[in-house]
């Protein structure tokens, strides 16, 4: 009885966390998180957001916090996993100050948030815009504590609306993923290295906009995805995996094939072997959509599969690497199943998905 | 210019563009602030703002038909109004209208709920 009573409490003691694995969790509209029990296909939470609509989602380290950027009020929201509680909600925008923050990435010690900020100071006869500038935002003392401009090569217009973020393990260098990679020391908030990839175009101007959990970082230590190419003499793009050790600030960029018009990201299964993308190729009446299976061992493609996609759309994949999820610009996700490539179901998450990305329990 | 004096922080700020407007033309280096063309290299630092978004608006795409709009276009409606396209159909969530999703989470269900606005 003993036994069975130590053998009962340790069940218990586990069905926390398991209650917690395949739970996605979307931004909607108009300030919510929704929590979405992958296995039952249904809503379990809404989590109200006290500072506004929720612009980007990202999971700290140790996956236990969840850090919602909001736009309203340019505001920071900590969501704890494990209790299911807000608990930690502060606006950056004062009456004479504003914040345009385009998401970001905690430091692996969760204290300092990095980003990419406008700021926007209202003076006595006219509003005076910032450039770009890397922030620091300190999510104890809940502002703004440090703030260098970008600089002026770096500068290009929307480029900060369209990046992806990393950040080393030992929280030395902070990456940004756009029309280049650039690498930034978090000591200085200094470029110190630009590497000449690109993220390549994305459908409809969102998916890894406002650094939404798009592609899950499954190993905090690397980041992979699709990046494009060009040779200086001809400009002739090809698309390839490139993959960036964090810390050491090296890649490895294996080419593919010539660079399609748009690809959505890569989604990487959790033990690494395959990653998915959507390649669009033709615009507007013209487009066609079709999902790109891919062996990361041999990069190789392995396989393709047309379907038809909405105008704009974001990609995520299911923890655990079966199913992959269209969404966004709406309220429905539709759930293809990753080896044969087909359309299973539709849910109704019952809210407007916002751009922030998804997030999948694990 | 040579004949007025600044009185106050923004004139001096005009002047000291000058000065610097005119250094910078004589070590040829590209103008920052300057007026320039939107496809002039190297690019200008463009301001932030909606009107800027020459995107057309949510009756035609921007190749002038209708395919390459949302499905059904209330599909559209929510992402536009908070990320400052197509502007004049739709509130600014950012400054003037951060209540107007607040009656209808879905807008391709409920989008008459949402309440009209007037500039």
């Amino acid at each position: 009885m003993k036994i069975l009573r130590t053998v009962l409490a340790v069940c218990l003691s586990l069905l926390p966390l398991q209650a917690q694995a395949g739970i996605m969790y979307l931004g909607g509209y108009p300030n919510v998180l929704i929590l979405f029990d992958e296995t039952s296909g249904t809503v379990t939470k809404r989590v109200p957001l006290a500072s506004g609509l929720p612009t980007a989602l990202r999971e700290s380290v140790d996956r236990k916090k969840i850090y919602v950027s909001t736009i309203t009020t340019s505001g920071m929201e900590t969501y704890d996993v494990a209790t299911g509680k807000v608990t930690d909600s502060f606006s950056l925008n004062t009456p004479t100050l504003r914040y345009r923050i385009y998401g970001g990435v905690p430091d692996p010690t969760g204290r300092y948030f990095y980003t990419v900020a406008q700021r926007i100071d209202k003076e006595i006869d006219r509003y005076k815009i910032s450039k770009p500038q890397y922030t620091v935002i300190d999510l104890k003392l809940k502002k703004v504590i440090r703030a260098v401009d970008v600089a002026t090569e770096d500068d290009t217009p929307g480029a900060a609306y369209r990046s992806a973020y990393a950040i080393s393990p030992d929280g030395k260098f902070f990456y940004i993923f756009r029309d280049k990679v650039i690498v930034v020391s978090t000591a200085e908030l200094k470029a110190i290295e630009r590497f000449d990839l690109s993220k390549p175009e994305i459908s409809g101007f969102e998916n890894v906009n406002f650094g939404g959990g798009v592609e899950a970082i499954r190993n905090p230590g690397q980041y992979i995805s699709l990046f494009n190419a060009a040779d200086p003499y001809v400009h002739n793009k090809v698309f390839g995996i490139a993959r960036f050790d964090l810390a050491s600030r090296q890649f490895n960029f294996v080419p593919i094939g010539p660079a399609p018009s748009t690809m959505a990201g890569l989604q990487v299964t959790p033990d690494g072997k395959e990653g998915y993308t959507v390649v669009t190729n033709g615009t507007l009446g013209n487009k066609r959509c079709e999902f790109w299976r891919f062996d990361l061992g041999t990069n190789k493609v392995l396989d393709k599969a047309e379907f038809p996609c909405r105008s704009r759309f974001q990609l995520g994949m299911s923890g655990d690497g079966s199913k992959l999820y269209i969404y966004g610009a709406s309220f429905d996700i539709e759930v293809y199943d990753a080896k044969t490539l087909k359309l299973e179901k539709t849910w109704d998450i019952g809210n407007d998905a916002t751009m922030a990305g998804l997030i999948v329990s694990q | 210019m040579k004949h007025l004096r600044p009185l106050n922080k923004k004139a001096v700020q005009i002047e000291q563009a000058q000065v610097e407007h005119a250094r910078m033309e004589q070590a040829g280096s590209m103008l920052e602030e300057d007026v320039v063309a939107l496809q002039q290299q190297p690019r200008p630092h463009v301001p932030m703002g909606c009107s800027l978004a020459f995107s057309p608006g949510w009756e035609v795409d921007a190749g002038g038909g209708t395919a390459g709009l949302c499905q059904p276009v209330e599909r559209d409606i929510y992402d536009c109004y908070v990320t400052c396209f197509w502007p004049v159909q739709v509130p600014d969530h950012v400054n003037y209208s951060p209540d107007w999703a607040s009656n209808c989470a879905v807008a391709t269900k409920d989008w008459r709920n949402l309440d009209l606005v007037f500039p």
